[in-house]
């Protein structure tokens, strides 16, 4: 078993709740330990620096802080918080004055930081650390014969000073592990591309047409099924869907995934395990598909 | 080592629609696209048109989408794009129109960094919400400083390095998603601006103006600008810090500003993202109203989050960091 403090981030604790419960799931199949961090708050939501720079850098240190006191780096499920979490890692660790001032901070709280910590996303622990073979090997039923679009996103690339997981020009971790399910990644140009997700509550018309654009451009390429690391862009690309498709006056109906959602499917996770049920666009035409693709 | 690059030809004259066409060259050592594309114009195709000029990556002329992302052909390696693509596709960059080749109409961008009057304000002629230049004949009387200097008094120490080459622009996400809005290069530029102790800007008008819909809070924070900048500027960076600086002076009129705000206090009440009540606060009741059919199909779907959330474990721990700062009284 490989320990992680886990930090689902809001969305998966909430709205999005059948994104936590997928990857507990593929945890314990792929013996990732998930210890829980009942005391982090939210990163901030990627604007939080909007409000005040230096209460990114306290809540932030304070979640990173949390994670150094048990031990473990830190397994994220969301881009933004990923960024978020990294940037502030960044910071405290290249910059002595804000490390000495958010420990000033931590020190009232009993916790101190000394940058030990890394924050790694789900989709990158999955391919670098338990990695594709045993991936692979664990597969029950395999994604043959399933078009994927990978959907990156943008937090989980760029900027490529503070997130390093891939080749921020023409990444490959996302199709590197599709074909690891058996699945065909569908190449697109939007797959690294903005959901619009972060002015979804200011300019709902202009935000949602990018998610849109996107979905429009996977299902021009066949896909059969959208997949996300982020639960932010699954809201602008599922929830949204609609919203989308009648600002960019184009007929839209992709099945979208999270990306443990996807794992899931393939090492044996059920309609209701998975959560699909919760989504807007409807996956179950794929599954039986994909039920049918039993190899153990 | 023979390589292909394989460029974006329209010709609106005589093309009924765009095409692509292959060259097959051979590189040199240190061989730039531009190097290419000027090998395929002298050599090979004269009617092949692209912007170029100082070869240096000084000017910004040469910005194009290489291998899909945007860059300065001068500032490209053939070897490096060569190992990676295994060719070179050339495109002209996006979010403008395209007049003839890899050349785009760059009318809307330069009004845009018109739009945010890029020079200092004088003394007399500021009015709220309206900027106005100096009168015919006036000079406004200051010392000069040195870029040195000025970095010293803003700590700002990249924005003034822009070359206007467009990379951002084109890879800007806000401006896929609205054609009006004022995109990182302008928006770089006005934080550059509303920096300078020689602006008068005296009541924060450069903000206001910014904070006006299709500005600085439509940025999707998408990253692309600072990643593709071929000068190393950090335009997201400067928009936030921006937002910070409104919000700071209370000129919090725009949704952009609303919604940050209420994730803040969100934080402050409850540790975590409160997301009915970052909406409310974001759009109001109205907005919600007009959502109202989105919120029912995620309800119906069962993904309707909690009304009241439940506290993180040690809250107080996020009091203190507010306390601390001094931005308890911010969220009253």
């Amino acid at each position: 078993m490989i320990n992680y403090a886990y930090y689902p981030g809001c969305v998966a604790k909430e709205s999005g709740k059948e994104l936590d419960n997928s990857t507990r799931f593929i945890a314990e199949k792929l013996g990732i330990n998930l210890v829980d961090m009942p005391e982090a708050s939210c990163c901030g939501g990627g604007v939080i620096d909007g409000f005040d720079h230096n209460l990114k850098l306290y809540i932030n240190g304070r979640t990173l802080a949390l994670a150094e006191k048990l031990g473990y780096d830190i397994l994220t499920i969301c881009n933004t918080c990923t960024l978020t979490l990294s940037e502030v890692n960044e910071e405290l660790i290249n910059n002595p004055e804000a490390l000495k001032k958010t420990n000033d901070y931590l020190s009232k709280i009993g916790l101190k930081y000394s940058g030990k910590v890394k924050v790694k996303h789900l989709l990158y622990i999955v391919r670098d650390e338990i990695g594709l073979d045993k991936l692979k090997n664990a597969v029950t039923y395999s994604l043959d014969g399933v078009k994927v679009a990978p959907f990156y996103g943008c937090h989980i690339l760029r900027p490529s000073s503070v997130v390093k997981f891939d080749d921020v020009e023409n990444p490959s971790g996302f199709e590197e592990l599709i074909k690891a399910l058996g699945g065909e990644p569908v190449s697109y140009v939007r797959r690294t591309k903005c959901c619009g997700f972060q002015t979804i509550l200011v300019n709902e018309v202009t935000s949602t047409s990018l998610a849109g654009n996107a979905i429009y451009e996977a299902q021009q390429n066949k896909a059969d099924v959208m997949v996300t690391p982020c639960p932010l862009c699954h809201l602008s690309l599922d929830t949204y869907q609609g919203v989308a498709a009648m600002n960019i006056n184009k007929e839209l109906s992709l099945p979208i995934l999270h990306l443990p959602q996807l794992i899931g499917v393939a090492l044996g996770g059920s309609y209701a395990e998975m959560g699909f049920s919760r989504h807007n666009i409807s996956f179950r035409a794929v599954m039986s598909k994909i039920k049918q693709n039993k190899l153990k | 080592m023979e390589f292909t690059v394989k460029s974006y030809r329209f010709n609106p004259e005589i093309d009924e629609k765009p095409y692509y066409k292959e060259y097959v060259l051979n590189d040199f050592p240190g061989m730039t696209v531009l190097n290419a594309l000027m090998k395929v114009k002298a050599e090979l195709d004269g009617t092949l048109s692209f912007r170029r000029s100082c070869r240096s990556a000084i000017c910004g002329s040469c910005a194009m989408k290489i291998n899909g992302i945007t860059k300065l052909a001068c500032k490209t390696q053939i070897s490096s794009e060569i190992e990676k693509f295994g060719i070179i596709k050339v495109d002209p960059l996006g979010n403008m129109p395209i007049i003839k080749d890899l050349i785009v109409d760059q009318e809307a961008f330069f009004d845009k960094i018109k739009e945010i009057k890029p020079y200092l304000l004088g003394k007399k002629d500021y009015i709220e919400d309206d900027f106005k230049a100096l009168k015919d004949g006036e000079k406004i009387k200051q010392p000069v400083y040195y870029k040195t200097e000025f970095q010293t008094l803003t700590g700002n120490n990249d924005t003034p390095n822009c070359i206007l080459c467009e990379c951002c622009y084109s890879e800007c996400g806000g401006v896929v998603a609205n054609p009006k809005y004022l995109g990182p290069a302008a928006l770089a530029k006005l934080y550059r601006y509303s920096e300078d102790p020689r602006d008068n800007d005296k009541n924060g008008s450069r903000l206001v103006n910014g904070s006006k819909p299709a500005g600085m809070f439509d940025c999707v924070l998408c990253q692309a600008c600072e990643e593709f900048c071929p000068k190393g500027i950090s335009p997201v960076k400067t928009i936030v810090k921006m937002h910070e600086k409104a919000i700071k002076n209370s000129i919090t009129f725009s949704k952009g500003a609303k919604h940050i705000i209420g994730i803040a206090r969100s934080i402050q009440e409850t540790g975590r993202l409160d997301e009915i009540k970052v909406a409310v606060d974001s759009v109001g009741i109205s907005g919600i109203l007009n959502d109202l059919p989105v919120a029912i199909g995620a309800g119906l779907k069962g993904k309707m989050p909690p009304l009241r959330l439940k506290l993180i474990k040690d809250m107080e721990d996020i009091r203190v960091a507010f306390k601390d700062l001094n931005l308890e009284e911010k969220h009253d």
